[in-house]
């Protein structure tokens, strides 16, 4: 398949089934609900190290947020949901309870619950104090600058994380310049986030290492500066790689922001210096999802 | 469903009890008429005060111009009702669900022991609304009650959970010895509010004309909190509770442990 000049391989990315929740958080103004979820949604790009993954979902205006100011939707995803839990909870007692005129509430239903506010409440030392509200509780601990309001728990969702593609070009910054243009898309598409800074990643891996204590090291298939020396899927012409990771709240939103990316990158075409589509699997044997670049580009 | 229209003003209270959207459902009109009610505590039919209707809508509609219907929707856990015309006393006594829509003055004791659902008052309540149940040691522990005109004396009276919005004023002792829950009283109210308050917040639109003694000067705050319950109240009494997220706050009762709050929002 070749779309714009754009070869697309027959592959596939292999995507995991992870824990997934999504909270809003509001302030008095834009910059500090910003301020907050840049911090409590920093260090996410990956599980591996990082306990979870993690990213702005999308600003919300004050008619979409529960206490009428502005906000934004974040989405938080890990392998368990203990270790879940365990993250939404100390990113949101540093991150978002010491930001000022902050506030936290739920961004999603589940059949089951994480707590959100239930356990940071005891910060208040016995002055905080609980409302139920439309059936949701929530809870008011004092806080120097007045209260931080958080609502008890948020939704669990099963969700998909790890999903992938390989953006193959010329140079480093026609590759560089076609995913920007893909994460711009791809963060339109609600459910979806790009874990990793600005939503790239240049240090694809493959499974196993020539180091023991290493799970995981450098793709070397893929990095340029090692064709001649090291078997290469680098075909002529391809001076750098770089990887857009996606994590979806469900299947079809990962396809659809996969299409959006992929589109994006397509879009720009060869007349602008990309070569080729592929991705990331670990020969099938390890995701429980399988996400065909030709099936969801045709 | 159902349509009741009061034949004439009864010579005596008439206890409604078991008058529901949900025991009524399904039924023929003349078997509606024979359900069992009391007329100033003698057994009677229902269709010896009442005309009934049968129709299609699933609204349970009590005509009436007499204010002696006791106990409306007391115990309702499902449908709605419509009383047309004032409510007498105990209206929504322990509810659990659905909604009562007075369009008229309730009586007192009305939601006494509320657990959930919805009560509307377009007009005036009477005393003790959202207290307790004869004997119960807490009172309204759910649901929301909307009222659009004034409330009487010892409003919200041992509220354990719930909310209470009310356009015009209240009386004395609003608040009094509230357990926790919401109360929010626009048009300000008489003397001693939130006497006894444990937890809870008693919010008014004015200031009153004093704050017990018992209660510390906590200063003004911006309470996020407010902006929340703003958005809620905005769909049963639109307009009630500014935009503002600021309030006076005093804590107390102190001689009753002191984690309530009076907000002044004015």
């Amino acid at each position: 398949m070749i779309i714009n000049g754009v070869y697309i391989d027959d592959t596939y990315a292999e995507a995991f089934g992870m824990k997934a929740t999504r909270i809003v958080i509001t302030a008095d103004n834009l910059t500090w609900a910003k301020h907050a979820a840049n911090a409590a949604f920093g260090f996410a790009t990956s599980v591996i190290a990082c306990g979870c993954e993690a990213g702005i979902e999308r600003e919300l205006s004050p008619e979409e947020t529960p206490d009428g100011r502005p906000g934004v939707a974040g989405l938080l995803f890990a392998v368990s949901t203990k270790e879940l839990a365990k993250q939404l909870e100390r990113r949101v007692g540093q991150c978002v309870l010491t930001c000022p005129t902050t506030a936290v509430f739920a961004g999603c239903e589940g059949e089951e619950s994480l707590p959100l506010g239930k356990n940071l409440r005891y910060f208040g030392d016995g002055w905080q104090m609980s409302k139920l509200i439309a059936g949701r509780r929530y809870w008011r601990i004092p806080v120097m600058d007045g209260e931080f309001l958080a609502e008890e728990t948020t939704g669990l969702m099963r969700s998909v994380g790890g999903g992938n593609f390989l953006v193959l070009a010329r140079s480093r910054s026609r590759a560089l310049a076609a995913c920007e243009a893909a994460v711009d898309a791809i963060l339109r598409v609600p459910g979806a986030i790009a874990p990793f800074p600005g939503g790239v990643v240049r240090s694809g891996s493959k499974v196993g290492s020539k180091y023991k204590a290493l799970p995981a090291s450098t793709n070397d298939a893929f990095c340029p500066t090692l064709r001649g020396v090291a078997k290469t899927e680098l075909s002529p012409g391809v001076d750098a790689v770089l990887e857009i990771v996606i994590d979806a709240v469900t299947d079809a939103d990962m396809r659809v922001a996969m299409k959006a990316g992929m589109d994006a990158v397509c879009g720009i075409g060869a007349a602008g210096g990309i070569v080729r589509l592929s991705a990331g699997n670990y020969g099938g044997k390890l995701g429980q999802f399988h996400y065909r670049l030709r099936e969801i580009l045709a | 469903m159902t349509t009741l229209s009061l034949r004439a003003v009864p010579n005596g209270r008439v206890d409604m009890t078991g008058v529901l959207p949900e025991t009524l459902a399904g039924r023929r009109a003349d078997d509606i008429a024979k359900q069992i009610i009391h007329l100033a505590g003698n057994p009677m039919m229902l269709g010896d005060l009442f005309e009934v209707d049968v129709d299609e809508t699933d609204m349970l509609v009590i005509r009436t111009d007499s204010d002696r219907l006791d106990c409306l929707g007391k115990g309702m856990s499902t449908g709605s009702v419509r009383i047309e015309g004032p409510a007498g006393h105990y209206a929504a006594q322990g509810m659990r669900g659905g909604e009562l829509d007075i369009h008229g003055d309730a009586g007192d004791g009305a939601a006494n022991g509320m657990m959930g659902g919805l009560l509307r008052i377009r007009g005036n309540a009477g005393d003790w609304l959202g207290a307790a149940l004869i004997g119960d040691r807490t009172g309204m522990a759910g649901g929301v009650v909307a009222v659009e005109g004034n409330a009487g004396d010892r409003l919200g009276d041992r509220m354990r959970r719930g909310l209470i919005l009310v356009r015009g004023q209240a009386g004395d002792a609003c608040g009094a010895r509230l357990l926790a829950g919401t109360l929010v009283v626009a048009g300000g109210c008489g003397t001693l509010p939130g006497s006894g308050l444990r937890r809870g917040s008693l919010i008014l639109g004015r200031s009153p004309e004093a704050i017990p003694l018992s209660f510390n000067d906590s200063g003004r705050v911006d309470l996020s909190y407010l902006g929340l319950l703003h958005r809620h109240a905005e769909s049963f009494l639109p307009g009630l509770l500014p935009a503002s997220t600021q309030a006076h706050r005093y804590m107390g009762d102190l001689a009753f442990g002191g984690k309530g709050e009076i907000l002044v929002l004015a």
